[in-house]
C-alpha cells in the first residue's frame, strides 16, 4: 500500500503543482530540516557551528540541526543501534565510528553511496579510510576525520644520552633502562600505553600482534590463525609490566590517564593518538618543545611496528527523507576547505592526503608530512560487521594475561573458544 | 451470595482493573518476553532469529566470565551490604549520642547519598588516581594500583559504593533511634546498665526490624549494581569488577545478543526474587515474635 502510494506522490505533487498554476516556484519544497548527529568536538574552537552555516547559506531553504551524541563511544553505539533498530527515523547524517560501518551496513541502515560516487572521488583519502568505509565492496560512508596509533618520545631526554627513537620495542626497553639509570628520577616511568579493560586496550594489543605477525582474523574468517605468536605478544605485553618498564597502573590506563602522566614529564615513551600533540604542545604544558613521534616499534626478528588506525566516518541514514541533501552536507564537511578548518580550530587530523602538505596547516603543525607517512602505514582493526561482539568478547581475556592472572596461552585459546561459539550464529 | 455482594465484587474488580492491566503490561508482559528470548538465538540486526531451547543457559553453565561475574556480584553484595550496615548502626548511634551539629551532620551524609551514582564513580576515578589521586598522595607516595590491580579493584569499588549508600542505612537507623523512649534508656541506668550492655540489649536489638528493611533494600540494590562498576573499571581488570548486570549489559546493549542477553538477565531477576522471597519470610516471622 505504502509502495503505491510513493508510486503516486510525483502524480500528486505534479497534479498540486498544476493546480496551484504558477504561485512561485520555490514554495514547492518548503523549508528542509536536515539532522546531523555527532559528537561535540575537543579544541580550541568548535569549528563545527560555523560549517554548518556555510552549508545553509549555499542551501536556501535548508535548515541543518546538528545534535551532539552521547559523550563515549560505547553510548554513542548504544545510542545509534536502539534508535536504528526501532525505525525511528530521527536523523540524516551520521557521525561514525569507522569500526561500526560494517555493521551498520550489514544491518541495513546506511545509504548505500557507491552509485551517487563520481569516478576518483575516494582517490584523495587515505585508502585504508575507504578501505574501513567499505564493506562487501560497497562505499558506506564519507571518511572525515583520520587517527593512527603513535610512539610519542621525549626528544631532551634520548638527546641527552644520544639516542635515536626506537625501531623495536628490545630497543626501546634498552633505551628505558639507560635513561632511568641516568636519571635517578624514581618519578619517571619508562614506556606508558592504554592497558585498562576497554576498547583502548584492543587496539594496543592489535598493534602488539602486528608486530608479532600475530592477526585475530584471518583472511578466510579463522579465529587467531596465529594463536602461538599472539600468546607471545600477550606475553611480551604483560613482561612490560613486570620488569617496570611500563608502570603497573598501565592495567587502568586509558589514553587520557597515559596521555597525562607523561605530559607531567613522568614518562619516557607513549603509545597515543595524534591529538596528543597539540596538547603537548599547549602553553601550560610541562613538554613543551620536547615531543617528538615515531612509528610504534616493532619486534626484533618480527614485522615492522604500524599503527592501527581509526577515526570518524559520515554516513547516510537509509531512512533519511533527503538523501541527496544529507549526502551534500556530508560532503561539504569532507571537503577540503571544511577539513582545514576542523584541523585548525579542533586536534583532529584530515582524511585527505593533501592537507598534510597544507602551508597553512604546516605553520601550525609542522610535523604534518611525518603524520601522513606513519598513516599510510597504519593498520585498520579486523574489518568486519561483528567488531563489537569480537572486542567485548576478548577484552577481559586481555586484560587477565595483561594483568598476570592468566597464562597468556589459555587467553588466547579461551577468548578464541568463546568468539568461534558467538560468530557460529552470525555467520 | 447475595446480589449486593456479587455488586461489591464486580465493583471491586472495576477498582483493581487499573493496577492488573498496569501491572500487566509493564511487568508480567516484558517479563514473559524476556523469558521467551531467552530461549531463542536471537539477533536482529544480523536477521538472527532461532529458536534454541535451553542452549543459551547450557552454555551459562560452562562459561567461566558467567560464574566469575556470579561470584563477582556475591562478593560485591556480601561486602558492600555488611559493611554499609555495621557502618550505618555505628553513625546512627554516633549522631544519635551528639549533642549539637545534629542537623549539619545529617546533611552532610545525605549529600553523600543524593549523589548519582555516576558522580560518585567519577569522583572516585579521581580519588584513585595512581600518582595525583588524594588517595595515593595520603598514603605517601605507596602508589596502589586501585583499579588497575585485580585484587584490589574489587575491594575499591565496594568501598566508592559503601562511601555512597552507607547514608542510607544510617538515616533510616537514626529515625528509628529517636523513636525509642528516653525512660528505656533512663531505667536501663538505674539498672546499673553500661554504655556497652545499654548498646547490645536495647539499642541494637530495637533497630532489629528497621535493619532488616533496610538489609532488603540494599541487597537487591547491590544483586543490580552496575553504574558504579560501569564508570570506575568497565568490568577490568581481568574481569576482577565485572557483576552480572554488566555482563548482560555488555550482551544485550553492546552487542544486541537479545536471546543470550536475556539468559542473564533471567538468571539476575531469579537469583533477585529469591533473596526477596527469603527476607520477607524473615520480617514476617520477626513481625509474628515482634
Amino acid at each position: 500500500m505504502s509502495a503505491a502510494l510513493r508510486r503516486a506522490r510525483p502524480v500528486l505533487a505534479l497534479a498540486l503543482v498544476l493546480a496551484l498554476g504558477g504561485c512561485g516556484t520555490g514554495q514547492d519544497r518548503g523549508p528542509v530540516t536536515l539532522v546531523f548527529k555527532y559528537a561535540r568536538i575537543l579544541g580550541n574552537a568548535d569549528p563545527l557551528p560555523e560549517l554548518l552555516r556555510t552549508f545553509e547559506a549555499a542551501h536556501p531553504g535548508v535548515r541543518v540541526k546538528g545534535e551532539a551524541l552521547p559523550w563515549t563511544s560505547d553510548d554513542q553505539h548504544q545510542f545509534y543501534i536502539i534508535n536504528l533498530e526501532g525505525r525511528s527515523p530521527g536523523f540524516d547524517l551520521m557521525m561514525l565510528d569507522c569500526i561500526w560501518v560494517p555493521e551498520f551496513a550489514r544491518a541495513g541502515w546506511l545509504l548505500d553511496l557507491t552509485p551517487h560516487l563520481q569516478p576518483g572521488e575516494l582517490a584523495p583519502f587515505f585508502p585504508s579510510a575507504v578501505a574501513s568505509a567499505t564493506y562487501g565492496e560497497r562505499v558506506w560512508a564519507l571518511p572525515w576525520n583520520f587517527n593512527v596509533g603513535l610512539l610519542y618520545y621525549r626528544t631532551d631526554l634520548l638527546a641527552k644520552y644520544g639516542l635515536r627513537p626506537p625501531e623495536t620495542y628490545e630497543e626501546m626497553i634498552d633505551q628505558v633502562r639507560r635513561i632511568r639509570a641516568g636519571e635517578r628520577d624514581p618519578r619517571l616511568d619508562g614506556y606508558v600505553w592504554q592497558g585498562k579493560q576497554y576498547e583502548g586496550l584492543v587496539v594496543n594489543v592489535l598493534e602488539a600482534f602486528w608486530a608479532n605477525g600475530a592477526r585475530v582474523l584471518g583472511e578466510d574468517g579463522a579465529i587467531f590463525p596465529e594463536p602461538e605468536r599472539a600468546a607471545d605478544a600477550l606475553r611480551f605485553l604483560r613482561s612490560l609490566i613486570e620488569s617496570g618498564v611500563s608502570p603497573a597502573w598501565t592495567t587502568a590506563a586509558d589514553e587520557e590517564l597515559s596521555r597525562r602522566a607523561f605530559g607531567d614529564g613522568h614518562a619516557i615513551f607513549l603509545r597515543n593518538w595524534p591529538y596528543a600533540m597539540d596538547l603537548f604542545e599547549g602553553k601550560d604544558s610541562a613538554v613543551r618543545g620536547k615531543v617528538a613521534f615515531a612509528a610504534l616499534p616493532g619486534r626484533a626478528r618480527g614485522e615492522p611496528g604500524a599503527g592501527s588506525t581509526g577515526g570518524a566516518h559520515l554516513g547516510v541514514s537509509r531512512r533519511s527523507r533527503h538523501p541527496d541533501l544529507a549526502l551534500a552536507l556530508a560532503r561539504h564537511l569532507t571537503s577540503e576547505a571544511a577539513q582545514r578548518a576542523i584541523a585548525l580550530g579542533a586536534a583532529l587530523s584530515p582524511t585527505r592526503q593533501s592537507l598534510y602538505r597544507d602551508p597553512e596547516l604546516m605553520r601550525g603543525h609542522p610535523a604534518m608530512p611525518r603524520l601522513q607517512a606513519l598513516a599510510l602505514a597504519g593498520r585498520p582493526r579486523p574489518v568486519t560487521p561483528y567488531y563489537l561482539l569480537l572486542s567485548s568478547t576478548l577484552q577481559p581475556e586481555f586484560s587477565a594475561a595483561i594483568a598476570g592472572v592468566k597464562p597468556a596461552a589459555h587467553a588466547v585459546a579461551d577468548g578464541g573458544a568463546r568468539l568461534g561459539y558467538f560468530l557460529e550464529a552470525v555467520r | 451470595m447475595t446480589g449486593r455482594e456479587a455488586a461489591d465484587r464486580r465493583r471491586g474488580l472495576v477498582y483493581i482493573a487499573p493496577t492488573v492491566l498496569a501491572l500487566g503490561v509493564l511487568t508480567v508482559y516484558p517479563g514473559i518476553w524476556v523469558l521467551w528470548l531467552s530461549l531463542q538465538r536471537r539477533i536482529p540486526i544480523f536477521d538472527v532469529s532461532r529458536f534454541a531451547g535451553f542452549e543459551n543457559y547450557a552454555f551459562l553453565a560452562g562459561d567461566a566470565r558467567f560464574w566469575s561475574a556470579g561470584k563477582t556480584t556475591a562478593v560485591f553484595t556480601l561486602g558492600s551490604v555488611a559493611l554499609e550496615v555495621a557502618l550505618g548502626v555505628a553513625v546512627a548511634v554516633a549522631i544519635n549520642t551528639q549533642r549539637r551539629g545534629r542537623r549539619l551532620a545529617l546533611s552532610l551524609l545525605l549529600l553523600a547519598w543524593a549523589m548519582p551514582a555516576v558522580v560518585a564513580a567519577k569522583l572516585f576515578e579521581w580519588l584513585y588516581h595512581p600518582s595525583a589521586g588524594l588517595v595515593n598522595v595520603l598514603l605517601g607516595r605507596h602508589s596502589i594500583n586501585w583499579l588497575g590491580d585485580p585484587v584490589v579493584a574489587l575491594p575499591a569499588v565496594i568501598f566508592a559504593d559503601v562511601w555512597r549508600t552507607m547514608p542510607f542505612v544510617a538515616v533510616l537507623c537514626y529515625a528509628r533511634l529517636l523513636a525509642i523512649p528516653a525512660d528505656v534508656y533512663e531505667a536501663a541506668q538505674v539498672d546499673g546498665a553500661g554504655r556497652f550492655a545499654t548498646l547490645t540489649r536495647i539499642t541494637l536489638p530495637l533497630l532489629g526490624r528497621i535493619l532488616l528493611l533496610a538489609t532488603l533494600f540494599r541487597t537487591l540494590d547491590a544483586l543490580r549494581a552496575f553504574d558504579i562498576m560501569f564508570v570506575l573499571t568497565g568490568g577490568g581488570p581481568a574481569g576482577t569488577t565485572e557483576t552480572l548486570t554488566v555482563y548482560a549489559y555488555r550482551a544485550l546493549f553492546q552487542t544486541l545478543q537479545l536471546g543470550f542477553g536475556s539468559a542473564v538477565s533471567v538468571v539476575v531477576f531469579v537469583l533477585v526474587m529469591a533473596v526477596a522471597w527469603a527476607y520477607l519470610r524473615l520480617l514476617r516471622a520477626g513481625a509474628v515474635t515482634a
